[in-house]
């Protein structure tokens, strides 16, 4: 089904960006200076909203033309992109956006044709709606688990594989005796928040055939 | 498709030359004139790859750095069209390749540190002697023409052990099986050695894998620069003096060994074998799960010949181990289609003195015995350093997620943090348990290299005869 891979959504905007001659700087770029300006780390707006397991946003400014036998086509504007994959439902997820980052979402989307704002959640969840592609591909790395899950299972992967090492060896006895224990520590350690590996983005492969 | 030509290609490309002896020289080039002259003098001394009806004494192959052909002034229509990693040099490309704490240029040798090796010479030999005449001969050549200066030398030496040279480096695994087959590169196709088809038979990789100007496994030429006829039949090089730490990883092997299994020799060498796949005389553990198996190592057919598909779990080769994650064969499925593009043919020797066979009785043995200066000089030729050895030495060497194992490193040439550990997958056998060592320290540290383009003989007579034209 388009949209929905089990329980994980996948969700793709494209909502035109105004376009004001008399804007300076226009509002592309004031989208573009905006979002160079946002953090992968945990501070991201995606981290800090609930339910996230990957977003993009691009802004995309036409179609490339690239030559004969291509023939020369413009987008009738420039449209800021998102592409999200997340858990649940579509209206759960934009409205927890609207209450969690409005700020952000206003001073990213105030630059797009129509936006009304995200104060009036039902109108906010409607306008991106109207913004919406429907998505056939999802992230390959999602699996159907949600990122509350998948945090929680890394945690305690990471966790059991250091108890396995510790322990190697050791009598039975004593491996069941702080087995137990080391679950009842595994259970109040507070799930870890999402968050990218925020390394600098500047790699370069050099591989043109890449 | 393309005819190869062995004539024209540089020898040491299509083989290895089985030479027990090597001389790399690093020159470094002062006058482009002068240099041109050399490079025209040496072109009747540089080995072809055309077969030989009485092996020669020693052989000579020659390779440049992005400085190197700078130095020569090759047009700069020309440089350009170089690939961007060869032009910034190994070095630049540290963060990509994982060289970092120890492995870092800060740590390297000073002749590499610099950034003034213009060119590579190596020099293989039946004996010491055969070496040191042809270096002999070409030393003078050097100093009667003024073409180059030699910046250092690195003396390399297959082990000598029981009255014989043997293929093993100095951690005492027999070493260069992996070496994979093109289609017309003259060597007998091995199974095992090149790509798998949908019926599970193996088939020689595309020339174009390793030779610039023929198709490779994309029906494509690799990127290559301009005029064609300077990079066809060429290649590019990777040089790394790769120091090993042989006290350290005879005391690791050690502590971990006795709580492994039955703690005994032979889970040592079980232990041992599980870190690369092979056992130490080479008998791979995935055909010969057990104990090492001479018959399996006699017949090139079987030493090769053999997949994962029917391990996924790791039981009898570790997903982690060397050999699996840098020629993962079957292991990602589809046949094997998802790694034919990320091959490397290997040359290169161990350097330094053998270490003896009895440990060091102490930690300050053991580190003494790391301070001397020994390991392997790791030459890979590929047609495309981007996506070839750098994808394996990044995503296979110091990266995990392919092999389901995260962040987790190669166990001997990962660049170690705090915390870093090695998973044996293991099964419910007693003799096959499953077991974790943890608190990795640095077995392999990088001293130094760089990236090299290998021109055909062609090709160096166009950059001798100054007729590099990319126009």
């Amino acid at each position: 089904m388009a949209n929905k891979n089990g329980s994980i959504y996948g969700l793709t905007l494209l909502c035109p960006i105004l376009n004001d001659e008399n804007a300076s700087p226009s509002h592309d770029l004031q989208i573009r200076e905006y979002l160079s300006e946002l953090t992968a780390d945990s501070q991201s707006p995606f981290a800090v909203a609930p339910g996230t397991h990957l977003a993009r946003l691009v802004v995309m400014d036409d179609v490339v033309y690239v030559g004969m036998p291509a023939c020369e086509e413009h987008l009738k504007s420039k449209y800021l992109v998102l592409e999200s994959n997340f858990d649940g439902d579509l209206d759960d997820y934009l409205v927890g956006l609207a209450t969690t980052i409005p700020e952000h979402l206003d001073a990213i989307w105030g630059h797009c044709n129509g936006y009304p704002g995200s104060s009036d959640k039902a109108k906010f969840v409607q306008y991106m709606k109207d913004c919406q592609l429907e998505t056939t591909f999802l992230f390959a790395a999602v699996n159907d688990k949600t990122v509350t899950q998948t945090l929680a299972a890394l945690q305690t992967q990471r966790a059991v594989a250091h108890f396995v090492a510790e322990h190697q060896g050791a009598d039975s006895a004593k491996i069941q005796r702080d087995f137990i224990e080391f679950l009842k520590i595994l259970d109040a350690i507070p799930p870890s928040k999402p968050a990218m590996n925020a390394q600098p983005r500047n790699i370069k492969t050099g591989g043109r055939n890449e | 498709m393309s005819k190869l030509n062995p004539a024209d290609l540089q020898g040491f490309v299509l083989r290895g030359y089985n030479m027990p002896f090597a001389r790399y020289c690093f020159l470094h080039f002062e006058s482009p004139k002068r240099t041109r002259e050399l490079l025209g003098r040496l072109l009747s001394m540089v080995t072809t790859g055309q077969l030989w009806d009485e092996k020669p004494k020693s052989a000579v192959s020659i390779a440049f750095t992005f400085q190197g052909l700078a130095a020569l002034h090759l047009p700069l229509a020309t440089l350009n069209t170089f690939p961007v990693e060869f032009q910034e040099g190994m070095k630049a490309r540290g963060r990509i390749l994982g060289d970092t704490g120890v492995n870092s240029a800060e740590h390297w040798d000073d002749l590499w540190r610099e950034g003034s090796v213009h060119a590579w010479l190596g020099i293989n030999g039946r004996s010491l002697e055969d070496v040191t005449t042809q270096f002999e001969a070409i030393s003078t050549l050097m100093t009667e023409t003024g073409g180059a200066r030699c910046l250092g030398i690195q003396d390399a030496a297959s082990l000598f052990e029981d009255g014989a040279f043997n293929a093993k480096e100095h951690f005492g695994y027999t070493d260069g099986f992996g070496n994979p087959d093109y289609v017309d590169i003259c060597r007998k196709a091995q199974n095992g050695q090149g790509k798998l088809d949908k019926d599970g038979n193996w088939t020689p990789l595309a020339t174009g894998e390793l030779l610039l100007g023929y198709a490779d496994e994309a029906g494509e030429l690799p990127v290559a620069p301009v005029p064609h006829l300077l990079a066809s039949n060429g290649t590019f090089m990777v040089y790394r003096k790769l120091h090993q730490n042989v006290g350290t990883f005879r005391a690791f092997l050690n502590k971990w060994s006795s709580l492994y299994g039955a703690g005994d020799d032979l889970a040592k060498e079980k232990l041992a074998s599980k870190f690369i796949g092979r056992w130490r005389n080479g008998t791979p553990i995935e055909s010969s799960p057990d104990a090492p198996d001479p018959d399996i190592l006699q017949r090139p057919d079987k030493s090769t010949n053999f997949k994962y598909g029917s391990d996924p779990t790791g039981a009898r080769c570790p997903l982690g181990a060397h050999i699996r994650r840098v020629h993962p064969r079957d292991s990602f499925g589809f046949d094997g289609r998802l790694i034919n593009r990320r091959r490397i043919s290997r040359r290169g020797l161990p350097y330094g003195h053998l270490a003896a066979a009895e440990d060091p009785s102490t930690p300050e043995e053991a580190a003494q015995w790391d301070a001397v200066d020994r390991g392997v000089i790791f030459m890979a030729l590929n047609a495309n350093l981007a996506r070839q050895f750098e994808f394996v030495q990044q995503q296979w060497i110091a990266y995990g997620n392919d092999a389901h194992l995260g962040n987790e490193k190669d166990l001997l040439m990962g660049s170690h943090g705090e915390g870093e550990k090695f998973v044996v997958q293991g099964d419910a056998n007693a003799s096959n348990p499953p077991f974790v060592c943890s608190s990795l320290p640095n077995f392999v540290e990088l001293r130094g290299g760089d990236y090299f383009f290998v021109p055909s003989i062609t090709a160096i007579g166009m950059i001798a005869k100054e007729l590099v034209d990319p126009r």
